[in-house]
């Protein structure tokens, strides 16, 4: 049939499948020899790829030398889900008031939010930490927390309101004829029916969150028991040595739960996105 | 009934006070990373002695640890205290955000030659030195006989680059290591070797002295060295060489006592040298310190002193200088001590740099200086320029830093 | 809740409590915005016509301005970061098309290789960077002792120790965090294709190669437009990829504006001159955008999106 694909070309595929991987999962291949290995076999230029004193004393050392390693990580995963829900929270109103509602300056403003992702942390930070200090959430999760909102907001509510768009009107317009309220049609209507587009929404933000947390985290907060994972992974360079392979071993497993609850959630992910992308 | 109530105030209002005066928190920023443990027995005995008054400890690691402080003060949050490089003291000293030190002519005389000059800045001290290291030359003797060569310590420029040729040209491993990176102690290496031909950054004046002849024969030295460096020079900085040097990748390169203890182990036949005279100068060294900072706006800047004065008294100076393998910083054998770590082993060596070695030069605007370092060297290290242009266009630069 | 108002009084009150809701349901966002965004943003504009330092201020006009224009490393800074931004944004796109169609295939597996396409987008970028910075490393890394054990070169090769090499390093790893994103947004949109346009051309006789081109590639044409400008944005912003790699050499090989902008205003505390190049950074995205967003708004006019 159409999708039909001779042998050869499945071979093709599959090779060419292996290589774009290889690319996208080499650093982790790398990441995971080096936390393997002793840090003395490291630091030698001789090449090998396996090594018989690969041996996984590095995840057991790495507890001890940073003690709050636990703890980082549970923060890294708290505060990207809070961020998550705050965002979602503030986007979903504004990304239905953009796809539905006629009010002046709507353009404009939606370029305006548009605009704010023309700028990273890195250029606010001094100004950005006054405001902070003034609200008293210097030090505290809010440190993390509301400046990533604030910086997911605008593609959260682009990538949102594309899907509210292709919410059939025929819908809401029954529920007004029917003498439904706003707030109730939104609520009882237009949500159910967006939850595709959410979930890929709420994933596309949890990913965010959880990829920048690094800048407000050094910046923001002294507290070592509520700093996320990047930047406790710095305290395993010491004063004359970088323990990389403990570094590393952190890392993976750091990043593992996430990239467990990904395995999971990928599925409707790729789904919502389908929908999403799909035209009546 | 108002005699009550005057009363009621007046008691409340004396014990905030007394309250305020009780609970203090010092919030100690500490780079490096770690609390030595000598410094921790002082912080634990001054807590003890003021009760009410907490220390609270943050190692910060030094990339960020300058940055951080300032950003704090900048913010108008600052730290209490800190144990910082020498070198931020001016820019914090010219923005108005520490306090200067006073200190006794006693105390003065004890610290070694050309201490002092690292925390001078407008005719006052802005930090107490707490930390002083001085550079040496580590050869690693295996590799060097492995080449032919004797392992002996060059004594001149013309020798070291003799005997770095000797090794690249004889054994897989490059014969000298230089540090190429953006980073300052990229700066400092030139420095050993240009304090070690009689060269200066500002003269006694003030005035930018580095478009020299001295400066041009540094640099013609890194020029003359690019064919025996370890490759991609511009990616390593000094600490990172430590690891080239125990894997035997490079047969010599220019470090602080530290050194020893981290080669011990992989390079049992290290050879500790002091860093070879130029054609204009006798062997010198750069001089490094750290020092502690009490910062301005605190509301306990005396109890800050307090502590900063605690932490480098004689006694309790020695016990970090001899635990942590630091240059000595006082002399403390005028202060009546026998039998001090530093006649032994290779000490001595790094000792008799001092009186001859230059300081770090002091800025508003560190990180420019090390940018005019960073260009000329890279520039040399890449192939981008010939000595000539690029030393006269780092005096061009170094004129623009504050 | 049936009244008596007549069609236009209710149309009139109806679209009175519109814009009433709408102001309603955007003003969190509208909140959040102003006070992280909007408020330091006016403060940083107003350090840029300053010689803002940490110990003080005072009003300069535009020279900050000024000295930056006349400078010929600022025009090559600028350059560098539309060159840096172009290439990136069209190897993630060019990547994401390969990716998307190569996961779209009817083969089995798909299923893991699209959960496999996952981890760098995923993990903290910094993590990932650093992988990168050790693979580059030039002794004790990956790509240098694979490329001498299969013989392709006969020393090490320091990749990020010479200009041209650290900046196509740093590039590599950019395109390397981008491509899962624009893979997977590409592969939504190719599924969402209507299978009947192919099997039409299908019968006529289209090739595979064809039916890409004329029917594959047009359909999905909004989403590849969009996914470029929200790409060309984040990729001219990339600070973390580059300052962990390089910090913008060597010799400014690899320093982009906002890499510049980060060193005047961090490392040498130079806020005025830092805000300054900060809103250069603005202005120059904001041009680029608009123009873009023209450009979008005509692409799906034509192609008849919305």
């Amino acid at each position: 049939m159409i999708d039909r694909l001779s042998l050869w070309q499945k071979i093709g595929v599959y090779a060419a499948t292996f290589v774009f991987l290889l690319f996208l999962l080499m650093p982790f291949i790398e990441m995971l020899r080096v936390s393997l290995r002793p840090m003395s076999h490291l630091m030698t230029a001789d090449f090998t790829w396996w090594s018989e004193d690969f041996s996984l004393q590095a995840y057991r050392d790495m507890w001890v030398t940073v003690p709050l390693l636990g703890r980082y990580i549970f923060n890294s995963i708290f505060i990207a889900l809070s961020v998550t829900v705050v965002t979602m929270v503030v986007v979903i109103p504004a990304a239905y008031a953009y796809a539905r509602l006629e009010f002046p300056f709507k353009a404009l403003s939606l370029g305006g939010f548009l605009a704010v992702n023309m700028f990273t942390g890195a250029v606010l930070l001094i100004p950005l930490y006054r405001v902070l200090r003034s609200l008293g959430m210097l030090n505290t999760y809010w440190a993390m927390i509301v400046p990533g909102v604030a910086f997911l907001i605008p593609t959260g509510i682009w990538l949102l309101r594309s899907y509210l768009e292709k919410i059939p009107r025929e819908l809401e317009e029954a529920a007004f004829v029917d003498g439904a309220s706003r707030l109730y049609t939104l609520r009882r209507v237009v949500i159910p029916l967006a939850v595709p587009g959410l979930i890929v929404v709420g994933t596309a933000v949890f990913i965010g969150a959880y990829a920048q947390q690094f800048l407000f985290a050094i910046t923001f907060n002294n507290v070592r028991e509520i700093q996320p994972l990047p930047a406790g992974l710095f305290e395993f360079i010491g004063y004359q040595d970088t323990t990389w392979n403990e570094m590393m071993a952190a890392a993976l497993t750091g990043v593992l739960p996430v990239m467990l609850l990904f395995l999971f959630l990928q599925k409707y992910l790729v789904a919502g996105l389908t929908a999403g992308a799909v035209k009546e | 009934m108002t005699h009550f109530k005057t009363l009621t105030v007046a008691a409340g209002l004396l014990a905030g006070t007394a309250l305020s005066a009780q609970a203090q928190e010092l919030h100690f920023i500490m780079c490096g990373g770690e609390v030595r443990p000598a410094d921790q027995v002082v912080i634990d005995t001054f807590q003890a002695d003021n009760p009410g008054v907490t220390v609270k400890m943050e190692a910060v690691e030094w990339g960020t640890c300058q940055d951080k402080s300032m950003q704090l003060a900048a913010a108008g949050d600052p730290p209490s205290i800190a144990y910082i490089g020498s070198r931020t003291l001016r820019q914090l000293a010219g923005n108005d955000l520490i306090v200067p030190v006073t200190m006794t002519p006693e105390e003065e005389a004890a610290y070694q030659p050309g201490v002092l000059k690292t925390v001078t800045y407008g005719g006052q001290y802005w930090g107490i030195p707490h930390a002083f290291s001085t550079k040496a030359l580590y050869m690693n003797c295996a590799v060097i006989e492995a080449a032919g060569a004797e392992c002996k310590a060059p004594a001149t420029w013309a020798e070291l680059v003799a005997l770095a040729a000797t090794v690249t040209d004889k054994t897989d491993a490059a014969g000298i290591g230089i540090a190429g990176k953006d980073f300052d102690n990229t700066m400092h290496m030139f420095l050993d070797f240009l304090y070690s031909n009689g060269g200066a950054v500002y003269d006694a004046a003030g005035a930018p002295a580095l478009d020299s002849a001295q400066t041009r024969e540094t640099l013609q030295l890194y020029a003359d060295l690019l064919p025996y460096m370890e490759s991609g020079p511009t990616e390593w900085e000094r600490d990172q060489m430590k690891d080239l040097f125990n894997d035997g990748q490079i047969a010599m390169y220019v470090s602080g006592p530290w050194g020893s203890g981290q080669h011990a182990e992989k390079v049992p036949t290290q050879l500790v040298a002091p860093i070879p005279a130029g054609p204009s100068g006798p062997s010198g060294t750069i001089l490094i310190t750290d020092s502690i900072a009490v910062f301005k706006g605190t509301g306990h800047e005396e109890l800050a002193i307090k502590l900063a004065k605690a932490l480098t008294t004689g006694a309790a100076q020695y016990d970090l200088d001899s635990t942590w393998g630091l240059t000595p910083i006082l002399d403390y054998e005028k202060l009546g001590m026998t039998d001090v770590y530093y006649t032994k082993d290779s000490w001595p060596i790094f000792v008799a740099g001092i009186s001859t070695g230059g300081p770090e030069p002091m800025v508003e605007d560190f990180k420019s200086l090390q940018a005019v370092f960073t260009n000329m060297i890279q520039g040399i290290m890449l192939g981008e320029g010939s000595v000539d242009e690029l030393v006269t266009q780092a005096g061009v630069e170094l004129a623009a830093v504050r | 809740m049936t009244s008596q108002a007549t069609a236009p009084e209710r149309m009139a009150r109806r679209q009175l409590s519109d814009r009433a809701f709408a102001w309603l349901l955007i003003s969190p966002a509208i909140l959040f915005i102003g006070l992280i965004v909007v408020w330091p943003l006016i403060e940083t504009i107003r350090l840029s016509f300053t010689d803002a330092t940490l110990g003080g201020e005072s009003w300069v006009g535009l020279k900050n301005y000024a000295d930056l224009f006349a400078s010929s490393k600022f025009w090559a800074t600028v350059g560098r970061t539309f060159y840096w931004m172009f290439l990136s944004v069209s190897l993630k796109l060019v990547m994401g098309l390969i990716g998307a169609t190569l996961l779209n295939a009817a083969i089995p597996g798909k299923a893991l290789f699209r959960v496999l396409v996952m981890p760098p987008w995923v993990i903290p970028v910094a993590i990932g960077v650093i992988g990168w910075k050790w693979m580059y490393n030039g002794y004790f890394g990956l790509i240098s002792g694979l490329l001498q054990e299969f013989g392709l070169v006969e020393e090490r090769v320091a990749l990020l120790a010479t200009k041209t090499s650290a900046f196509y390093s740093a590039i590599v790893t950019d395109v390397w965090v981008g491509t899962p994103m624009v893979t997977l947004f590409f592969l939504a949109a190719m599924q969402g294709v209507s299978k009947d346009l192919y099997e039409a051309a299908w019968v006529d006789g289209a090739g595979r190669w064809y039916r890409f081109r004329r029917i594959t590639i047009p359909q999905i044409m909004p989403v590849i437009v969009s996914m470029a400008l929200l790409s060309a944005i984040w990729t001219f912003n990339s600070f973390e990829i580059i300052w962990i790699l390089t910090e913008g050499g060597p010799r400014g090989a690899t320093t982009t504006l906002i890499i510049d902008t980060y060193k005047v205003a961090i490392s040498s505390q130079r806020f005025g001159e830092g805000a300054a190049r900060a809103v250069v950074i603005v202005v120059l995205l904001a041009t680029f955008s608009l123009f873009y967003l023209w450009f979008l708004n005509r692409v799906n006019r034509h192609y008849g999106a919305k």
